[in-house]
């Protein structure tokens, strides 16, 4: 089908008068005329016109489809490799997995892994060296986290249960803490431990 | 003659740039909004939205009555938190506790109570930093950059009214810039008289004072031998954990603007995995140390946490 008469069969569809001789150009090629049985269909389509059954003669297609189809030695084909539903079937699966880990905690739970990747600012990489005079009370020594991981799925609703303690309790004390500030003061000059400066 | 033209335009560019620096110290913007805060009557409505797109919206009044300053803040969604200051009792009323009053001059609410009142006791861990004027809920702002001094807590930029220097917005973003907390107001006004609903509240009903039972000088068993720059120890204790009714011993460590809590637990060894994870922008940090659990809770970066954590040791001899 040529260019030309794709723009013909277009302007027959807007009802565009052709000549006999375009006329007949079009009406001898059978793919013009199925093209122009599925743009009739696909406007009536947009237009909501479609009648409530259709006859469609799709038999043909199959047969000829069936005819084509190489007799079948490896394996049948899984759902995976289709390109649509490969790309669905997965997602699905995956949902089923988020909804296990999110029902298992409702804090967000980070990879350490996350935090172990090289960024250009990590907060304690910043300071100079000399600060490091090699003890454990050198402040800003490089911490790694490697030797704490992900809090384990295991034991997870009782870890949950002391989590949420733990936070709970955080957010009474904040709330203590302007009560007992001054009393406090008092007690932090008694204190032994002092900020590191 | 092109190159000329473009030496102009550079010019009026930096002149442009040099009117537009701000006037103040960022000190005196922190300043100004302190004082505005504590002596002008509004009415603020703001936003706090939290990492995981949760938001929790608030009604925030303020008022001089009689040169007594009240506070109202009020959370807007579900069952509501109403938390109402006069002078220097606070009143909590919260759904399934019974409402309670605390003697302090501050509301303990989503906003730091302490950056706002005093600023310049945050000096000796923070930095601040004048960034530049920007437009936040439809006025104009100035925004100021907060950063500790060691590096080792989250940041927070600040946006004031360039008005009446009250707050606009207020990000806390971690070492990458990532936003983690965010308030942003929606609504301010500030009036000249105090809002009616001040004029309701009797100082005679609100609810009873929790007086502090003050346990003494606790034993020193522990201690901590790193804490951020211009962190303190605030407070020692022990006590119950609510919920699961585990003993703890309690430190709270504060630099005024966050609030980090350590809790020491005996456990038998091998028994608590060490771990992290992050809860809106709070990370608790579990580390099992012989047989004392060690966990951090506070809006602190991980490494911050686990540095403190790590820092504990037992002082011997002392029992």
């Amino acid at each position: 089908m040529t260019q030309q008469q794709s723009e013909h069969l277009s302007s027959m569809m807007d009802g565009e008068l052709l000549d006999n001789d375009q006329f007949n150009a079009l009406a001898k090629d059978s793919r013009v005329a199925d093209k122009w049985r599925s743009y009739h269909l696909i406007r009536d389509g947009l237009r909501k016109e479609l009648p409530p059954t259709l006859h469609l003669d799709i038999s043909a297609r199959v047969a000829a489809a069936i005819e084509a189809e190489p007799a079948i030695l490896a394996p049948q084909r899984k759902s995976k490799s289709l390109p649509l539903v490969g790309h669905v079937i997965p997602w699905i699966r995956q949902g089923g997995q988020f909804a296990v880990a999110a029902s298992v905690a409702a804090a967000v739970i980070l990879g350490v892994q996350q935090f172990n990747q090289p960024t250009p600012e990590q907060p304690f990489s910043s300071a100079p060296a000399w600060q490091l005079p090699g003890t454990q009370m050198g402040g800003l020594s490089p911490v790694s986290l490697e030797q704490t991981h992900v809090m384990p799925r295991a034991d997870t609703l009782e870890q949950k249960r002391r989590i949420n303690a733990y936070l709970a309790d955080h957010q009474r004390q904040m709330r203590l803490k302007a009560e007992e500030q001054a009393a406090a003061q008092k007690q932090e000059a008694e204190d032994s431990t002092q900020p590191q400066q | 003659m092109k190159s000329i033209r473009i030496i102009t335009l550079v010019l009026w560019g930096w002149c442009g740039f040099l009117f537009a620096q701000p006037e103040g110290t960022p000190e005196d913007w922190l300043q100004r909004m302190a004082s505005a805060l504590r002596g002008l009557n509004y009415q603020i409505s703001f936003v706090v939205l939290q990492p995981n797109g949760e938001f929790e919206p608030y009604l925030w009044r303020h008022a001089l009555v009689d040169d007594i300053e009240m506070e109202h803040l009020s959370l807007q969604n579900g069952p509501g938190r109403e938390i109402v200051r006069v002078d220097d009792l606070v009143s909590y009323f919260e759904p399934n506790v019974p409402a309670f009053s605390l003697r302090s001059d501050v509301i303990n609410g989503p906003l730091p109570a302490e950056l706002f009142r005093n600023p310049h006791a945050l000096e000796h861990a923070y930095d601040y930093v004048m960034i530049g004027r920007s437009r936040i809920s439809g006025r104009s702002a100035q925004q100021i950059r907060i950063v500790s001094k060691d590096k080792s807590r989250y940041g927070f930029n600040l946006w004031l009214d360039q008005e009446s220097g009250l707050l606009l917005k207020l990000d806390m973003t971690d070492v990458q810039g990532e936003v983690l907390e965010q308030v942003q107001v929606t609504s301010l006004q500030v009036t000249a008289e105090p809002d009616e609903y001040f004029s309701r509240i009797e100082k005679s009903k609100l609810p009873e004072l929790v007086e502090m039972s003050d346990t003494g000088p606790l034993p020193i068993r522990w201690q901590i031998g790193w804490l951020p720059e211009g962190m303190q120890i605030l407070r020692r204790d022990i006590h119950r954990l609510p919920m699961t009714g585990q003993m703890v011993e309690y430190a709270m460590l504060s630099d005024g603007l966050v609030d980090v809590s350590v809790y020491l637990q005996a456990v038998d060894p091998g028994t608590s995995e060490n771990g992290w994870l992050r809860y809106g922008a709070n990370t608790l940090l579990s580390l099992q140390q012989g047989a004392l659990e060690v966990t951090v809770v506070g809006k602190v970066p991980p490494q911050t946490a686990s540095t403190i954590a790590n820092s504990i040791t037992l002082v011997k001899g002392n029992d």
